[in-house]
């Protein structure tokens, strides 16, 4: 788990970020034309996935950047990251031991 | 009633080409505001396309003229894909070879390409679109079938092919194995608007073709379709028949000038890389490529949104419609449409008017045959 939460994440470079209505999203993968619907959450990560972020980070940057953002925060950023990872839209690196 | 508007288009429809080795009877292009004598260079296209992925455009639809007229085809393709699209063409499938589809089938991105054929025989294909070009276009579609790529057909209803609609349906469903057609009828638009009386059908022959579509169309559940034209109307129309029958209350956008949703979606581009709403309505020029910026034009331009805002215009106010028993149940349809026949974009579309077809002599299929459809 904790290796996890070191891991850092890079979007895969091919899928297309489209913003739309307000702060939704989808992400546009042109090689298959399957689209996936980002939330605002979604959006904020997937931002973030530039190869220097660990999971971890990537969290705390949503708990300082807005309030009341509730505890479970942390699960919810793993599980849409294995998310992505699982369909080819990121992939992570993990930390050098 | 103002529908949320994307921060920018999902897809963008392009004449890539003003140039054609056709001249169909009833071609739309030529003659139009959209035929504009020239072309860009590729150059221009692939600084646009730059633009598109930061726009964050999904597909574009290359149409012309003839797309596969231009002999730079691929290298437009080539910065399509490599700036993250995926694309369609539309196409007379007359020049399409085996190079040119093992191509296309090797870019992974290719949604569609829509061949036009418009009969089941040589004389009747070629009555309006020139010797020869039944057989080549046959051959293109079984080259693009050998190279997989995928391939859409379009049948646009005209009056020496309105009488063949079972022979049509037999070959592209049956011997050329494709699994579906679209359909469409050769509108009052570009060349179209010269040769009426060779090209528009009659009321007659437009109920005929209804009637022959909605058998075709049981008997091939799920292969043909349309989202204009005689197949189109007869669902929408025996609708609106139903609803105004029974005094149904307005439908979803009933009543107003709601019949188009393109603008909401999509824009599209001259092939002298004008700007308009629509390829149909090639006048309305918004703006330049390379020169005018695609968001700011999407998300400001005055005429895009009153365009746009077409949809707050309440039938009742044209004299047009005053007293008819199916105003709530209808959208005015098509503006390009109605431009051509009128004059006016802010205008329901005579051609697409339930009214005067009835008045006119007109006839629908029975409305339980299109129920299920
Ligand atoms: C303008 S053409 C351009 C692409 C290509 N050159 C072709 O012929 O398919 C695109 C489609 O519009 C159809 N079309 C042309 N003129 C039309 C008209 N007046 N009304 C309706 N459809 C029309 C053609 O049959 C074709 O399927
Ligand atoms: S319909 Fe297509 S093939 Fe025919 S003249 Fe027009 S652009 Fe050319
Ligand atoms: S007159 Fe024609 S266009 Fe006007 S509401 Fe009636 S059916 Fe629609």
């Amino acid at each position: 788990m904790d290796e996890y939460i070191n891991t850092k994440m890079t979007a895969n470079p091919l899928i297309v970020l489209r913003e739309e209505f307000d702060d939704w999203a989808i992400l546009f993968n042109p090689d298959t034309g399957d689209t996936y619907a980002l939330n605002p959450l979604g959006v904020f990560i997937w931002k973030r996935l530039d190869g220097t972020q660990t999971v971890s980070e990537i969290t705390e940057a949503i708990r300082t950047s807005a309030e009341n953002v509730p505890d479970e925060v942390g699960k919810e950023v793993e599980d849409f990251l294995r998310d992505i990872v699982r369909l080819g839209l990121a992939s992570g690196e993990k930390p050098s031991s | 009633m103002t529908l949320p508007l994307m921060k920018t288009p999902r897809s963008v429809d392009i004449e890539i080409t003003n140039g054609c080795n056709l001249r169909c009877t009833y071609c739309s292009h030529f003659t139009s505001p959209g035929d504009v004598g020239k072309d860009l260079p590729l150059d221009e296209w692939r600084r646009f396309f730059a633009e598109l992925k930061r726009a964050a455009v999904m597909n574009v639809t290359l149409s012309g003229g003839e797309p596969f007229y231009r002999k730079d085809l691929r290298d437009i393709i080539a910065s399509i894909v490599e700036n993250r699209m995926r694309f369609s063409i539309l196409t007379n499938g007359t020049l399409i070879d085996p190079e040119i589809a093992s191509f296309l089938a090797a870019t992974g991105r290719c949604d569609s390409v829509q061949v036009s054929i418009d009969g089941a025989t040589q004389a009747t294909h070629d009555s309006f679109r020139g010797k020869g070009n039944f057989v080549r276009a046959l051959n293109g579609i079984r080259t693009l079938q050998q190279f997989d790529v995928p391939v859409a057909v379009r049948v646009t209803i005209h009056r020496k092919n309105v009488h063949e609609l079972d022979q049509i349906a037999h070959l592209l469903l049956e011997e050329m194995g494709l699994s579906s057609f679209s359909t469409n009828a050769a509108s009052y638009m570009g060349l179209s608007r010269i040769n009426v009386a060779e090209t528009q059908l009659t009321v007659a022959e437009r109920s005929l073709a209804m009637e022959t579509l909605v058998r075709l169309a049981e008997e091939y559940p799920n292969r043909i379709s349309a989202t204009a034209g005689p197949l189109a109307e007869a669902t929408t129309w025996a609708e609106m028949k139903e609803a105004s029958r029974e005094g149904r209350p307005p439908t979803q956008g009933g009543g107003f000038l709601t019949g188009c949703g393109g603008p909401f979606q999509n824009i599209a581009v001259r092939a002298d890389g004008a700007y308009v709403p629509c390829s149909q309505l090639g006048q309305m020029v918004l703006g330049r490529i390379n020169q005018d910026d695609l968001c700011d034009i999407w998300q400001n331009h005055k005429v895009l949104w009153e365009f746009r805002n077409r949809r707050l215009i309440p039938l009742s106010s044209f004299d047009f419609c005053k007293g008819c028993p199916y105003i709530n149940y209808c959208t005015g349809n098509c503006p390009a449409l109605a431009y051509n026949l009128t004059g006016e974009v802010n205008h329901p579309s005579p051609d697409a008017c339930l009214r005067l077809f009835e008045q006119q002599g007109g006839r629908l299929p029975p409305a339980e045959r299109l129920r299920d459809l």
